[in-house]
């Protein structure tokens, strides 16, 4: 139980600093921090299916784009007032992201590994496409949304908090889930799917649950995040480089570890615009020679690297 | 002979062309150690699927505890009362041996449980309590078989269905795993148990069933099965059919 205290005592360090950060450092920079509890947001609520059930998705942006759209869409018909409607909008992105991922959940989760990850890919495709085609979505066009934003709060800092609060959110969730029986339930899944169901596991019910909860927090934070553009088309939200970030997050920092997607994130947009930020002709080029590099040099993540080095150092400080 | 647990009635299964069993009656008495031999490729396995839900019979039934189980899903099955330990073990390789047992504690059959107290007990019943905080992906072949058990004990079954424990262990290890069989039916669960090493199933059986191309050829006590010219043909082949 010692470990685990002070895994909350870290959690609640990082969460503190965090927290004051915005009232010391450059907008800019505010901003970056902004992108990166994002990143971290999208990548902790793609890990609830990809990491803890093994179920890859490579078109979770599509959830994004629901909930922005869901967002959206509510302001230009309820034109409700400005905070209400960002609540309204806030809640219903996560709901009719989850109701659409329940419609879709039976025949995608029929498909395992790379059919799963490509028919996502697919249903991410389809839905951009038609948010753009279909005039009642005004995707192409764009969508205005209201500025919600308090008087006395800057922009920057106001969004950095709303990204904040879900990261923290979905990081608590995240771990509650781990160690509850529904996270045992996802490790037998992700492990082995037959031997789960010789033990009990029902497999299709928390496939199903998994997926819907995955979905529901990724909408709800692609409905704040089209609040944060203020203005958004069809292209700023089914971005697959949205889908491919979660999954790479998740992949640096450690697929299987709770604080993995975070440090996924932290490092790779602290790299991008922090230290590449001034070589902005070169910083994909040298992000992708780092991607590749850790992928190669450390395939379980920079957290499986840790704790294979400790497992090591424990087996030979014991003889 | 107490009444079945397990009772199966006209059970046959084709798959396309083949048919891998063929109008099988096999009746499991409750509390008992019951062995299904035969040679490679007479149904054993395909017996165990059936039973456990992976594959469903083209015909006959299959009774559980006085329920008809047959077409019904695997979880459901296990949550009934069915547990199965692989032959090819498949451990979760990315968790610890308590983990893996864990899993098993919190799932499986319907009631109340304490996982943590059933999840010790099964791993003390199984020789792994030294092993909680190994990885599974560590064992050797002969704790990742007690691993199989321990995972399916901890479902709390009445029924555990072990196929071939003991295969490709050496004698003081399988002596162990018949201990274990022992043990798991001292507490009043029914294990039957598919096997190849005859001096295993000899020990401990109290009743034999004998499979051969999908149909059941013989059954009874140990010491009689030894001596059935039926079961001697089936291994051996009868002189008709050896060309030397």
């Amino acid at each position: 139980m010692k470990g685990r205290t002070a895994a909350i005592l870290a959690a609640g360090a990082v969460l503190a600093l965090l927290a004051v950060l915005p009232a010391f450092v450059m907008p800019y920079h505010v901003r970056v921090g902004q992108l990166f509890l994002l990143s971290a947001g999208l990548a902790l609520a793609w890990h609830i299916l990809g990491g803890f059930a093994g179920y890859w998705s490579f078109g979770h942006t599509a959830f994004v784009g629901i909930g922005a759209f869901t967002a959206g869409l509510l302001h230009v018909h309820l034109k409700l007032p400005p905070m209400l409607g960002f609540a309204a909008g806030t809640l219903l992105g996560g709901c009719v992201s989850a109701a659409f991922a329940a419609v879709i959940a039976y025949p995608v989760l029929r498909l395992r590994g790379i059919y799963f990850a490509i028919a996502l890919l697919g249903v991410s495709q389809v839905l951009g496409e038609l948010s753009q085609n279909v005039d009642a979505f005004q995707g192409a066009l764009g969508l205005n949304l209201p500025d919600i934003v308090p008087d006395a709060i800057r922009p920057e800092v106001f969004f950095y908090y709303c990204f904040l609060a879900l990261a923290a959110g979905i990081f608590a969730f995240s771990a509650w889930l781990r160690g509850s029986r529904l996270g045992y339930g996802l490790a037998a899944i992700r492990e082995d799917e037959d031997t789960a169901r010789m033990l009990g596991v029902p497999t299709e019910r928390f496939k199903v649950l998994t997926f819907v909860l995955s979905a529901a927090l990724t909408g709800t934070i692609g409905a704040v995040y089209a609040y944060s553009l203020g203005y958004f088309t069809s292209g700023s939200v089914f971005r697959v480089d949205f889908s491919l970030n979660m999954i790479l997050h998740a992949l640096l920092g450690g697929i299987g570890t709770l604080a993995g997607p975070v440090i996924g994130a932290a490092l790779l947009v602290f790299v991008t615009n922090v230290l590449l930020g001034r070589l902005l002709d070169v910083h994909l080029l040298v992000t992708g020679v780092l991607v590749v590099g850790l992928v190669l040099l450390a395939p379980s993540g920079l957290l499986g690297v840790l704790r294979d080095w400790r497992a090591r150092w424990r087996r030979n400080e014991r003889p | 002979m107490s009444a079945p647990i397990l009772s199966t009635r006209g059970l046959t299964k084709r798959f396309r062309g083949l048919t891998a069993m063929s109008d099988v009656d096999i009746d499991v008495p409750a509390g008992s150690i019951c062995s299904l031999i035969g040679p490679n490729g007479a149904g054993k396995s395909t017996f165990f699927n059936l039973v456990t839900g992976y594959v469903a019979p083209s015909a006959g039934s299959i009774v559980f505890a006085g329920r008809r189980i047959d077409g019904m899903p695997t979880d459901t099955i296990n949550r009934l009362g069915i547990g199965r330990a692989f032959q090819i073990s498949k451990p979760f390789p990315g968790l610890s041996v308590r983990d893996n047992v864990r899993v098993g504690a919190l799932f499986g059959a319907d009631g109340d449980r304490d996982p943590d107290a059933v999840t010790e007990d099964a791993m003390t019943l199984a020789g792994l309590a030294g092993h909680r905080d190994a990885a599974a992906s560590s064992l050797t072949v002969g704790f990742l078989r007690r691993l199989e058990l321990a995972r399916a004990i901890a479902t709390r079954p009445r029924l555990l269905l072990a196929d071939e424990p003991c295969a490709g262990l050496n004698p003081s290890e399988t002596a162990e795993i018949v201990d274990i069989l022992r043990r798991v039916r001292a507490r009043g669960l029914t294990v039957l148990l598919v096997e190849h090493d005859m001096r295993a199933v000899m020990e401990v059986s109290d009743h034999v069933f004998v499979l051969e191309a999908g149909r059941k050829i013989a059954e009874g006590p140990p010491q009689r099965i030894a001596r059935d010219p039926a079961v001697i043909a089936a291994y051996l082949g009868t002189d008709a059919e050896d060309p030397g």
